[in-house]
């Protein structure tokens, strides 16, 4: 199955947990997660489901004013 | 006599601060520009925000991480871009894992050519974030109606624009701006938004305003870090200014060097005075040096 992770299809095996998604992709820290546009705190990470087609957005600190 | 020093702080959600400028941390053509004008300009804060990973940007990513954490300032994530209070939340929600911290910048945008907030969304999401637990302050206009919704949703804090988000036009309100003051004059008010010189930025601090923030007038000036500068001296002259208490303005010409004694004074009269009447003993013999 696929989904999607920043708007880029990414295969993903089924029933996974989105911890083991985050551990496929290593994303740099500090991030933070949303699943299909609603956030997701790290302490929930092994507990949250990832289903074919989800959205997944990672987020990093950035300049901003 | 040796006055005493009063400690003026700027005091947001029980946090003090000695700083009453806030600067925010995009639009610099280089980190180590960045850094040096944080460091001349001794910010309280500064803002962030929060992005996809952006693969070359100089803006994001592990280094500027860490130039922000040397800074050893304290950080506002933004809710930058978000155009529904729902996404604001969200936002919100993740620049705090992000940042840990409570504290957020909270914009909804509600018109994408000048960057307007929303006023019914930003009541709305402000109402969720103090639910959740956040220091919320809220970019909103000068309109005192949406302040006092914000203040009654909880908000310790407002942030009304100058002008439009990059657009260095100072404030294009002067008297709303003013009243606004005069109406909320125990919660924090910082500018945010539309300074573009460091008088515009001294000018609403002698209004009374707590604080200034600004970005783009220090990031695109030719050299940022002298006028990171610039800023830091204008905004503390404008406090200053603000506690010393100003003079009343005259309508007309007030001689400052006193009248009395000026000599050759009796050479224009029209009825020349006598020696007797310029040499008065009743005038204090200051008056006759």
């Amino acid at each position: 199955m696929f989904v999607l992770v920043n708007g880029k299809a990414y295969p993903f095996p089924q029933s996974g947990t989105l911890a083991a998604l985050l551990r496929s992709l290593s994303p740099l820290a500090p991030f933070a997660v949303a699943l299909n546009e609603e956030f997701i705190s790290q302490g929930t990470y092994e507990n949250c489901l990832v289903h074919p087609n989800d959205r997944i957005d990672i987020v990093h600190p950035t300049a901003g004013g | 006599m040796e006055r005493q020093a009063i400690q003026d702080e700027l005091i947001l959600y029980g946090r003090r601060f000695t700083s009453r400028l806030l600067l925010g941390t995009a639009r610099y053509d280089s980190p180590s520009l960045l850094a040096d004008a944080i460091g001349v300009a001794n910010p309280a804060l500064l803002t962030v925000s929060l992005r996809r990973q952006l693969s070359g940007s100089k803006e994001s990513g592990e280094s500027f991480w860490n130039l922000l954490r040397e800074t050893n300032r304290t950080l506002l994530p933004n809710t930058a871009g978000c155009l529904s209070a729902h996404e604001a939340v969200k936002t919100a929600c993740m620049g705090r894992e992000l940042f840990q911290t409570n504290l957020v910048k909270l914009e909804v945008i509600g018109d994408e050519l000048n960057l307007q907030p929303d006023p019914f969304g930003l009541v709305e999401a402000a109402m969720e974030l103090v639910k959740l637990g956040f220091h919320v302050l809220p970019y909103c206009t000068e309109d005192w109606i949406l302040c006092r919704r914000l203040m009654d949703a909880g908000c310790e804090a407002l942030m009304p624009w100058a002008a439009p988000i990059g657009t260095g036009q100072g404030p294009r309100n002067p008297r709303a701006l003013r009243e606004l003051r005069q109406r909320a004059p125990q919660i924090p008010l910082i500018i945010d938004a539309g300074i573009g010189l460091p008088s515009h930025a001294c000018q609403v601090m002698e209004w009374g305003f707590d604080g200034v923030l600004l970005n783009t007038a220090v990031s695109r000036a030719n050299d940022p870090v002298q006028m990171a500068s610039a800023f830091a001296n204008a905004v503390r002259a404008g406090r200053g200014s603000f506690l010393a208490g100003p003079m009343v303005a005259q309508e007309t010409a007030v001689p400052s060097t006193p009248e009395i004694g000026r000599p050759f004074a009796d050479a224009q009269l029209q009825s020349p005075r006598s020696i007797d009447s310029a040499l008065d003993p009743r005038l204090p013999v200051q008056a006759l040096v």
